[in-house]
């Protein structure tokens, strides 16, 4: 039983939406901006409560039939990743190597110097960004 | 700054363990950053109502983008930042021997949102010098200390923190860096 990552989404410092990838064909990219922007909430209020020294967050929520697993880096940008829920397991280690495969993919973009950080309407749109993205949402997390 | 690796996702056909590590000449860096400055001050000057402070607010902000930037790849795989004070201790001790392969040599704070930041022996004043020698060469080699308050400014910006930050030199290669947290 393999679990498939059915949406990569992330948002920014002052929680602007930067970027949204919707790999599924079973939800409109509707509900997925709405489960993201649900998440900033959960996010917030997890990051600033108890203190943990880790920027992976874990499951934040579940919904229906989807799964929100959050990360927020030491820049305050943040990461959700929607899974759709099946009977196996998902492991910690895997979702945190997923989370550390998109923020280096973020990094990279990020020393564009033409990308403008704090400019509220950017959106992430250079071609290697993509396709790495591309990359980390076609792998299977899970092989059971 | 001087050995930062430029980091690139490996080819397919490449192993992770092929990747060479891409690193940049220091005397390169050197000697950009030298005509950095020059360039800027010197282009500066000829535009109209332009005065020092432009070319303060142009390198501070080239600082403040590159500061930015370098948090971001900096603070990727360390664990999250407890208060304001880890969060200069981190300039101190691991940007500044990123940039200058040195800490800070004195910290001092007020505990009201000041910190005074001491470098004995600041890397790029190595090798500056003047015939007159003295006060005459701290004046000229001001310049080259605003582009490092922007990258401290740009590193505390992106770690949440704003700030306004200043620097001193009275005698090279002396300098101090003062920051002002906005409360």
């Amino acid at each position: 039983m393999s679990t498939v990552i059915n949406c990569i989404a992330i948002i920014g410092k002052q929680n602007n939406p930067l970027f949204i990838k919707n790999f599924s064909n079973t939800h409109p990219d509707l509900k997925y901006h709405y489960i993201a922007h649900t998440s900033i909430d959960v996010i917030e209020e997890r990051g600033n409560g108890v203190r943990s020294l880790d920027q992976y967050l874990g499951l934040l929520y579940a919904m229906e039939d989807l799964a929100v697993y959050g990360y927020q880096s030491n820049t305050k940008v943040k990461f959700v990743v929607i899974v759709s829920v099946t009977d196996g397991v998902i492991r910690d280690a895997d979702m945190k190597s997923i989370f550390q495969q998109i923020h280096q993919a973020y990094a990279s973009h990020v020393c564009n110097p033409f990308f403008n950080q704090d400019s509220p309407s950017m959106t992430l749109s250079s071609p290697s960004f993509l396709k790495s993205i591309e990359a980390i949402g076609t792998t299977i997390p899970i092989s059971n | 700054m001087y050995s930062q690796p430029t980091t690139s996702s490996p080819l397919p056909q490449q192993t992770p363990q092929q990747v060479q590590q891409e690193l940049v000449s220091e005397s390169c860096m050197d000697f950009f950053l030298m005509e950095m400055v020059d360039t800027i001050c010197r282009t500066t000057i000829t535009e109209p109502d332009a005065d020092i402070d432009a070319v303060f607010y142009k390198l501070e902000t080239l600082g403040f983008s590159v500061g930015q930037r370098l948090i971001e790849k900096l603070t990727k795989d360390r664990p999250r930042f407890v208060d304001t004070l880890d969060v200069v201790k981190f300039i101190c001790k691991d940007l500044w021997t990123i940039m200058f392969k040195k800490q800070i040599d004195n910290l001092k704070t007020n505990h009201r949102g000041v910190y005074v930041l001491q470098d004995n022996n600041f890397r790029w004043f190595m090798r500056l010098s003047t015939d007159v020698g003295g006060a005459d060469s701290a004046k000229k080699a001001t310049p080259f200390l605003w582009f490092p308050c922007g990258i401290i400014r740009g590193a505390l910006a992106n770690l949440g923190v704003t700030s306004v930050v200043v620097a001193e030199t009275s005698n090279l290669p002396q300098c101090t860096f003062q920051i002002k947290i906005a409360a």
